[in-house]
């Protein structure tokens, strides 16, 4: 047997892909009734009882920076933004794999970001991934 | 003049956002445990909550479809907790960043079985340079 499928994290991370798979079907299961806007706020709703586990498990110590807050705050509404079209496209009747799969290139724009603000450098790999991004993208939206 | 489905303004939307929400993660575990990190996004969804609303409306839909959304919000929080759990319990994050964005791999089979729905030979190479290009991006 394979090492890796003894390790803990593995089996993490495959959990991580089978609920953020489920994630995508649900999201489309319930978009073809609900609109985009009651979508996000069950969706919010549905997310509480692991934040309040998460919660708890910290003691409710959870106010480290200010300036950390104000930003995961942004971060919150933001991916409320990026939610609220996720449903929406979903909602066009547009095939589900493909939707998923192109919104899942986010990080092609966090990365030219990086470059562009943090002053990061791409390493030969992302280079690549943003070729296989663009072809993938030019494919998928014609 | 070129074709272009419904869906891609808003896939534009969700890249835009979700991108610029990749750096603020970054910044914002400067500052924060990964943990509250989390708990804090969440607390940005919540301040939405009153704008998105929909009063007595949200009575009127099928309790199977209530299900679904709540389920989708349950799903992506336990998936991010996973995530978490991953990196906790010693995995590298260069391995297992872009061994969890492949995520759309699941919609990708189990989308015959419950949507009823398939993908052409060329949206299935498509998307092949998609998933080739999360795991590489994520590395």
């Amino acid at each position: 047997m394979p090492v890796i499928f003894k390790q803990k994290w593995f089996w993490y991370s495959i959990l991580c892909v089978l609920c953020w798979g489920g994630w995508a079907l649900l999201s489309k299961l319930g978009s073809t009734e609900i609109s985009a806007e009651t979508m996000q706020f069950l969706f919010t709703l549905g997310t509480l009882p692991v934040v309040l586990v998460l919660l708890a498990k910290k003691r409710f110590h959870c106010t480290e920076s200010r300036k950390g807050i104000s930003l995961a705050l942004l971060n919150g509404v933001l991916s409320g933004v990026g939610g609220l079209a996720l449903f929406a496209a979903y909602r066009t009747g547009g095939n589900t794999s493909v939707i998923t799969t192109v919104t899942a290139l986010y990080p092609m724009i966090t990365v030219g970001l990086a470059v562009l603000f943090l002053r990061e450098r791409l390493n030969r790999v992302q280079f690549i991934g943003l070729g296989c991004a663009a072809v993938a993208i030019a494919i998928l939206s014609s | 003049m070129m074709h272009v489905p419904p869906w891609i303004w808003f896939a534009v939307i969700v890249l835009v956002s979700w991108g610029i929400v990749g750096i603020l993660q970054k910044l914002s575990t400067n500052y924060l445990s990964v943990e509250s990190a989390l708990i804090w996004l969440v607390v940005g969804f919540l301040l939405m909550e009153p704008f998105l609303y929909p009063g007595r409306k949200l009575f009127s839909y099928s309790a199977r479809s209530l299900a679904w959304a709540l389920g989708c919000g349950l799903l992506n929080a336990l998936g991010a907790w996973a995530l978490l759990a991953a990196m906790k319990s010693g995995g590298k994050a260069s391995i297992v960043a872009p061994l969890t964005a492949l995520y759309p791999l699941i919609v990708v089979l189990a989308a015959p079985l419950v949507l009823h729905e398939s993908i052409t030979r060329l949206q299935g190479v498509g998307v092949f340079f998609a998933l080739a290009a999360v795991a590489l991006l994520s590395t």
